[in-house]
């Protein structure tokens, strides 16, 4: 008797299954993705990964999709299995506009998303989807940004803010220290970068960030402004860490530093 | 021979893959509605269907289907006045006085069947045509919008809901369906919402239809006073009136008018009432229909 | 989750009743989108060169067809499709009135889909089927671009639509949809205007008719266009062509709705549709 931990559609004796715990290993080891809700705005921020220098990152595919005009989503996780489930979400999206003329609810596409997700977990011969994403957007007339979680055991959860991926904990705990609800613009993305920073060191280069307003599509910002949002970050670690340096020395109260940038793998 | 060596020489895990559609069959939450329908063993189904029904070319023809009617509905600034007669005809015969043509569509925004003067949240259909088509298929449509409201948590709009009974009716085309339909409604999305749609897949949006045998004798009243910035008041009596005119005039529509106003929080329903004392209030007191009179 | 039935390409559900055949509609639309980007430039671009010029040749043929076909089908005849490519643009311009029998239900229908930010598509035909073809293809053509990045060239579009078109006239239930494509290449950002019949022929053309008006303004326009005129001469040239249809055509099709594609994408023209004109 054995096989549990291989075959899919078997329980361990302990209610595990063991290949849906896998494919939530995979996508820790997936590039971070950070998703934040502001008062009528929704970002999405991506650590991109790094690349060698004969690749061409202008046209390598990134981690933030496009699922329908009003939709979008990023992954953490296994690259080829998310365009696999994204291109599913966009035939699904373009199948509900056909079908009811209006396009689909933000929930509705998570719902589906995390629906297929969970349909690969139960099913012989196939093997689960090894990412999690981010679902954000707007519905039809409607000012209220959403902002979605889907697991590839098939479970969906609704955000404030959150994060997945590498050291997702680490940039949770961030946010959950800053983040304030009714945020404008600015403010939003400056959180949703802050927050990547905490993990990626590489800086601007190594991110990418989408934004969605309500009845617009998606805008990604542009490599200069990340750029400069970066630096003004940076410029204001630095004074803060200057500020506590002076008064670390008059009381001598216990230094804060930042735990590092979490368990690196690649 | 070669059924034999291909018998075993199929690699051992090939049944392990299940295709999409049975995964789709085996995992899917929810079955897909049963919509088949047994048929009649012939070629051409549809001219089968005309010949055994038309009684135009055929008067002895074995089934007669319930036709004749007329309905109408407008939007104006307070919403939205439907309006229906309520006589079923079956070739030259009146099968009934007291149709309600007028049908509520999703049940779950209607609550319990409840009997209050409250507006009553929800879409409305009318129906012409033919009254088993109509029936049928609302009732269809009626459960589409209650899953939809409950997949979705919000009620479905008015494009929604007629997208879907539309995409239903152009599925059947050419099966000898026969449904001339509007869908009223409001929803905090899309405000007041009208739609046409009938069996030939045509779905329209609009400010104002009048669907049936007697559509022209409606439109005729009903084009001639309009306006959107009519009152409440007004828009209730046009409305009786144009169905009034074409209940006299159509021999396919009679019986009793009914009368509703789709409104933000709902629908209200204004009375079911009997057409002759409302025509001779309208001769008398108004000195319209002059026509009908013994002195010429 | 949708049952079957309410999926795209609802004809294929009637199929399925007819044969029953275990076929999704859904894994049409992947069929076709497959056969779209499976082998991208491949199927795309070969196809412009070898089907224009066989349906070049089969246009001719079918328009003796629709001579004949246009006595039967009136309804069809009575919508008015009219377009007009010039240097930088393309105009095309719909009937406004949706008729049923006797009665006009609408007098202000859109029969005009847009495909994508360069590619507007207008159609007469068969009630249901129209509306239902165009925005199929609109769904597929949205699709297009959301997977790859990257809009379809009108000329892509076209022969995407004309493939389908001929598909479904060998079905048990073809669209019987007449259609007029107008698109700006957002690459050369040169005009292009593609006439498509329910036959499924396809014709690249500077101007082009459907319905009734193709007898009252073909002839104007072979007498008055040419290639570089610009937008203004365009839109006085439609001027021409509608005044001698509400001169001369005994329908009133409640006026034109006129849509002109440039390089900056699809926009109305208001036009003053009550202007009465005098028969000389």
């Amino acid at each position: 008797m054995s096989g549990y931990d291989r075959a899919l559609s078997v329980f361990s004796p302990d209610g595990h299954v063991f290949q849906v715990e896998y494919a939530m290993e995979a996508v820790k080891r997936g590039t971070c993705a950070v998703g934040v809700k502001g008062k009528d705005i929704v970002v999405l921020g991506c650590e991109k990964r790094s690349a060698l220098k004969l690749q061409d990152t202008r046209i390598t595919p990134s981690k933030i999709a496009l699922v329908d005009e009003h939709a979008c989503l990023a992954f953490a996780g296994l690259n080829a299995d998310a365009r696999i489930l994204i291109d599913k979400a966009r035939l699904e999206a373009q199948s509900h506009r056909l079908t009811v003329e209006d396009p689909a609810s933000i929930e509705y596409i998570t719902k589906y998303i995390a629906g297929v997700q969970q349909r690969y977990t139960q099913s012989g011969g196939v093997r689960p989807f090894g990412i999690s994403t981010l679902v954000v957007g707007f519905d039809k007339n409607d000012s209220t940004p959403r902002l979605y979680q889907t697991e590839p055991s098939g479970i969906y959860s609704a955000w404030k803010a959150n994060a997945i991926g590498r050291s997702s904990k680490t940039v949770r705990e961030f946010l959950e220290r800053n983040h304030q609800d009714d945020m404008d613009r600015e403010q939003t993305i400056q959180l949703t970068i802050k927050s990547l920073l905490e993990v990626v060191q590489t800086g601007a280069k190594n991110i990418e960030v989408a934004i969605m307003a309500p009845g617009k599509t998606l805008e990604m910002l542009p490599d200069d402004q990340i750029e400069s949002y970066v630096k003004t970050i940076e410029t204001e670690k630095q004074e803060e860490a200057a500020k506590k340096k002076t008064r670390a020395g008059t009381t001598t109260a216990a230094i804060l530093t930042r735990p590092g940038g979490g368990e690196s793998t690649d | 021979m070669d059924k034999l060596v291909a018998q075993y020489s199929r690699p051992p895990h090939q049944n392990e893959m299940y295709s999409e559609q049975e995964q789709q069959d085996l995992t899917a939450s929810v079955p897909p509605l049963s919509l088949k329908f047994s048929l009649p063993p012939v070629d051409n189904r549809s001219a089968f269907l005309r010949a055994m029904t038309d009684d135009h070319s055929n008067p002895s023809c074995p089934i007669k289907l319930a036709h004749g009617t007329t309905t109408l509905a407008f939007r104006f600034q307070g919403g939205i006045i439907v309006c229906t007669d309520s006589r079923a005809t079956a070739g030259n015969w009146i099968a009934s006085q007291t149709v309600k043509k007028v049908i509520p569509v999703s049940r779950l925004s209607r609550g319990e069947d409840k009997k209050t003067n409250e507006p009553t949240p929800g879409l409305l259909g009318t129906m012409a045509g033919g009254a088993a088509d109509c029936q049928y298929w609302l009732r269809y449509l009626s459960q589409q919008c209650t899953l939809h409201e409950i997949r979705h948590k919000r009620r479905i709009t008015v494009a929604a809901a007629s997208k879907i009974l539309a995409n239903l009716t152009y599925a059947y085309k050419g099966y000898g369906l026969s449904m001339g339909t509007m869908l009223a409604g409001m929803t905090p999305q899309e405000g007041p919402a009208l739609y046409y749609i009938d069996s030939d897949g045509t779905r329209l949006p609009g400010n104002l239809f009048c669907v049936g045998s007697g559509q022209t004798f409606a439109y005729g009243v009903l084009d001639a006073e309009y306006k959107y910035e009519l009152t409440e008041e007004e828009a209730l009596n046009l409305g009786r009136r144009a169905i009034l005119a074409a209940m006299h005039r159509d021999a396919y529509s009679g019986g009793f008018i009914n009368l509703y106003h789709v409104k933000e929080e709902g629908w209200v329903h204004h009375g079911f009432d009997d057409m002759n004392p409302i025509f001779w209030d309208t001769k008398l007191q108004k000195g319209e229909f002059s026509n009908v009179t013994s002195a010429l | 989750m949708y049952g079957v039935l309410e999926r795209l390409g609802l004809r294929r559900s009637k199929l399925q009743l007819f044969f029953g055949r275990k076929k999704s509609a859904k894994r049409r639309l992947t069929q076709q989108v497959a056969d779209l980007t499976g082998a991208p430039g491949v199927k795309l671009t070969a196809r412009p060169s070898s089907l224009n010029h066989y349906s070049h040749s089969s246009s001719l043929i079918i328009y003796l067809l629709v001579f004949l076909f246009s006595i039967s089908c009136n309804a069809t005849c009575k919508e008015v499709l009219l377009g007009i490519a010039g240097k930088d643009f393309v105009i095309l311009a719909a009937s406004k009135a949706a008729m049923r029998g006797p009665t006009v239900l609408k007098a202000e229908d859109d029969k005009t889909r847009q495909l994508n930010k360069h590619t507007l598509m207008a159609f007469s035909g068969e009630s249901g089927d129209t509306v239902q073809f165009a925005e199929y293809i609109q769904a597929n053509a949205a699709l297009y671009s959301m997977r790859n990045d990257t809009e379809l060239s009108p000329s892509a579009v076209a022969n995407f639509v004309r493939g389908e078109l001929a598909r479904s006239l060998r079905s048990r239930s073809p669209y019987t949809v007449n259609l007029l494509l107008g698109g700006i290449d957002p690459v050369t950002e040169k005009p292009h205007l593609y006439w498509v019949d329910y036959l499924a022929s396809l014709a690249p053309l500077p101007y082009a008719a459907h319905g009734y008006a193709q007898y009252y303004c073909l002839s104007i326009l072979d007498k008055h266009h040419h290639p570089d005129c610009s937008l203004e001469e365009g839109l006085a040239l439609l001027t021409l062509c509608t005044d001698e249809l509400k001169r001369r055509l005994p329908i009133d099709y409640k006026g034109m709705l006129v849509k002109v594609v440039t390089k900056d994408g699809v926009r109305e023209i208001p036009v003053d549709n009550d202007k009465v004109v005098r028969s000389a």
